[in-house]
């Protein structure tokens, strides 16, 4: 009997330790991500460290169009859905206190000090909860066919004569074409109004809180400045006829599409989109197209970049074994020179860790290009605000510049000072 | 307490009864309770705010010079458009020609698309570069036009989608209906040598009254809440131009993460389609009566 109960204590002693080695033992990392070129190269990294470690990568595909507020509502409920999550500059703060901060990311060091500034992503205690996935910003891309370098437009009122011209010598159908519905207000409504010392709030380029804040979260829809910009794109659309007049209701898709169809000689979009327009399935300007700096408006003489991130982060809620292993693997993507290589070549977005980037600029001329114009560049501009209630400030804002641009020119001005107000309070 | 029959009546009802608690009204219930609360989707305090996301809903003037006129005539419309044009195919469909099953099987084609589906094809079929709607005008000598960006073309395009997507459920049910109407009095009608347009004003169209009335509480009401094809359309723009009450629920809520707001809109929206239904069944009910 009592060689029966050592027996039974033993085999209860030896069950209890198999299963707690098990769940310490992570297998598997749950990927909640949006599919785009960018996320898939990342992802591909992911897999090759699981395919070395014996960890499976599950992807868990979910729509541009319903990710905040589903992944926002998988944060808040604690749910362990997913061990690691598509992250973005917009919604740093939204989701700072939901995060696993990353201090302990090792490789992290080797990321943009700029991107990964505590305004954007980090939290109360300023730790910071994101590892970068790639640079993410527009450039302004043309069409190097159809036009040299030194004729590039170097403002505003240059992209107006250059495209009429070349709409005038039948070389395109439109001058300029880019997204500008909402959430596609940075290619349109955003960069010419940075361009002219402009911005959504007040003052402009600020993205200190307590500042913004302290000058009482004003809107900057009723400067002089914002009235040029607005103007300037009615006129573009309706006087020149630079722009197709369907512009306003465009996405980035449909506009990505004018483009490569070869019907445009300009664009802005996110650097990523360079290795689509440079794919022969889908596009018909293939190694036509080169980028440069963004034209300046006639209140701005100094150039100026843009610069973001898209970012890896893990929730707060799942186990500390896979918070661990979920680290390892953003670790080991961080320091993946072979896998960040292959990212920009499919995609255009310089990779997270900054120290590869002057080796793959010697070697390739788009990313010396990104490097000189946009990484390297003294006077970046950050895309978005870093409070909760940004997207409501942004549709705010793409309505009402909307509304402007598709009524009576002389109404403008009246139009974005309903507008302001709307702006403000969403802000508050 | 309650007998065998009625016992047995209960445990063949409690399922359906069950499932309607945890799927339909406990959502409400919470998100009635979210409609008083300070929720915001990354940072429910759930502080208790009483009737202030009632106020701000219905002071807001774009909810109430934007959305709601253009959520009842968007009602109105759709369900007149999609009633007269499925009473049309119905009639058609009533007589017997050859081929007759195949064009109905045809017709049906829309109800087995998706509305998102549906919708996306839509947009880009107005696009103004690449649509096929364009490219004809264009081809005929017409200007093309830039559809989506006044408030306007893109309203008329949301309800060509909508009452092309009802119409064949209109067409099936009024079909249905005139299938099962008594021929007698219109044997009588044809010996007496009465023309089409009498037989229909004053026999088709009060024999199918009933089933016509049913078609339109149940579509008006479905037609309120609708959502689907207009984000996948026009996102509510021109600016706000073409926001419907649904849209401005899910925004407040989904898009700017404030849940209490937005469950205060989409509760005041239910009262008002309670409102509508109570009237329109009330309606359905003197005509059946009459």
């Amino acid at each position: 009997m009592k060689q029966l109960t050592k027996l039974a204590v033993a085999t209860t002693v030896a069950l209890w330790a198999a299963a707690g080695s098990a769940s310490a033992q992570v297998t598997e990392l749950r990927i909640g991500y949006q599919p785009s070129p960018i996320q898939d190269n990342s992802i591909a990294m992911f897999e090759a460290w699981g395919a070395k470690n014996g960890v499976k990568i599950v992807k868990v595909p979910n729509s541009y169009g319903v990710y905040v507020e589903k992944m926002t509502a998988s944060l808040t409920s604690n749910s362990d859905q997913y061990d690691v999550i598509w992250h973005n500059d917009d919604w740093g703060q939204t989701w700072a206190h939901l995060l696993e901060p990353m201090d302990d990311v090792e490789a992290n060091k080797f990321a943009s000090k700029w991107s990964m500034s505590p305004i954007v992503f980090g939290n109360d205690k300023g730790q910071n909860t994101v590892v970068p996935m790639g640079q993410t910003f527009s450039v302004f891309f043309y069409r190097s066919d159809l036009v040299k370098p030194e004729e590039v437009p170097k403002t505003l009122d240059e992209l107006v004569t250059v495209s009429k011209k070349l709409q005038a010598d039948g070389k395109v159908k439109f001058g300029y074409v880019a997204g500008a519905s909402m959430n596609n207000s940075w290619f349109t409504w955003f960069w010419s109004m940075w361009g002219n010392n402009c911005d959504v709030l007040l003052p402009p380029y600020e993205r200190d809180n307590k500042k913004l804040a302290a000058a009482g979260w004003k809107s900057g829809m009723t400067e002089p400045c914002m009235q040029k910009n607005v103007e300037y794109w009615w006129d573009a659309i309706n006087t020149h006829k630079i722009v197709p007049r369907g512009m306003p209701a465009y996405d980035r898709n449909e506009a990505n599409a004018v483009f490569m169809a070869g019907d445009a000689a300009f664009t802005v979009a996110d650097s990523l989109w360079w290795g689509t327009f440079n794919d022969p399935a889908k596009s018909k300007i293939v190694g036509k197209v080169a980028a440069t700096r963004f034209p300046l408006g006639p209140d701005r003489a100094k150039p100026f970049a843009w610069d973001d991130i898209w970012g890896w982060a893990i929730p707060k809620s799942i186990s500390p074994e896979r918070k661990k292993k979920a680290k390892e693997m953003l670790n080991a993507m961080m320091l993946d020179k072979e896998g960040q290589k292959k990212l920009f070549k499919a995609t255009g977005a310089p990779p997270p860790n900054t120290e590869f980037w002057a080796e793959i600029a010697a070697e390739d001329a788009f990313m010396k290009l990104l490097k000189e114009s946009v990484l390297d560049s003294p006077d970046k501009v950050r895309g978005a605000y870093y409070f909760p209630q940004w997207p409501a400030v942004h549709k705010a804002f793409n309505d009402t510049v909307t509304k402007a641009v598709t009524g009576k020119r002389e109404d403008i001005a009246k139009v974005l000072a309903e507008g302001a107000p709307l702006v403000s309070k969403a802000a508050q | 307490m309650f007998g065998e029959q009625q016992r047995f009546m209960l445990f063949l009802i409690a399922p359906a009864a069950l499932l309607m608690l945890l799927f339909q009204v406990l959502p409400i219930v919470i998100g009635a309770n979210a409609s008083f609360r300070d929720w915001a989707l990354y940072n429910p305090k759930k502080i208790w705010v009483g009737f202030s996301h009632y106020y701000a809903v219905l002071s807001d003037p774009a909810f109430l010079y934007t959305v709601l006129p253009n959520t009842f005539l968007f009602m109105i419309l759709s369900v007149a458009g999609a009633l007269v044009a499925g009473l049309a195919l119905a009639l058609l469909l009533n007589r017997p020609f050859r081929g007759q099953k195949l064009v109905q099987t045809i017709l049906l084609v829309p109800l087995m698309v998706a509305p998102v589906v549906a919708a996306i094809m839509i947009r880009w079929m107005f696009n103004d570069q690449f649509g096929i709607v364009n490219t004809v005008l264009e081809a005929i000598g017409l200007e093309g036009q830039p559809w989506l960006v006044q408030r306007w073309s893109a309203f008329g395009i949301i309800l060509l989608t909508d009452i092309w997507l009802w119409t064949p459920w209109f067409t099936l049910l009024l079909l249905a209906g005139l299938q099962s109407l008594p021929k007698e009095p219109f044997e009588a009608a044809a010996i007496d040598g009465t023309t089409t347009w009498r037989v229909f004003r004053f026999l088709t169209l009060p024999m199918l009254r009933p089933v016509i009335v049913v078609c339109v509480v149940i579509r008006a009401i479905d037609a309120f809440r609708t959502f689907d094809i207009v984000w996948t359309l026009t996102g509510g723009g021109p600016g706000r131009s073409t926001e419907l009450f649904s849209l401005y629920a899910y925004v407040h809520a989904f898009l700017n993460l404030d849940l209490g707001r937005g469950s205060a809109a989409a509760i005041i929206g239910g009262l008002i389609i309670l409102v509508i239904g109570v009237v329109l069944y009330r309606l359905v009910d003197r005509i059946a009566k009459a």
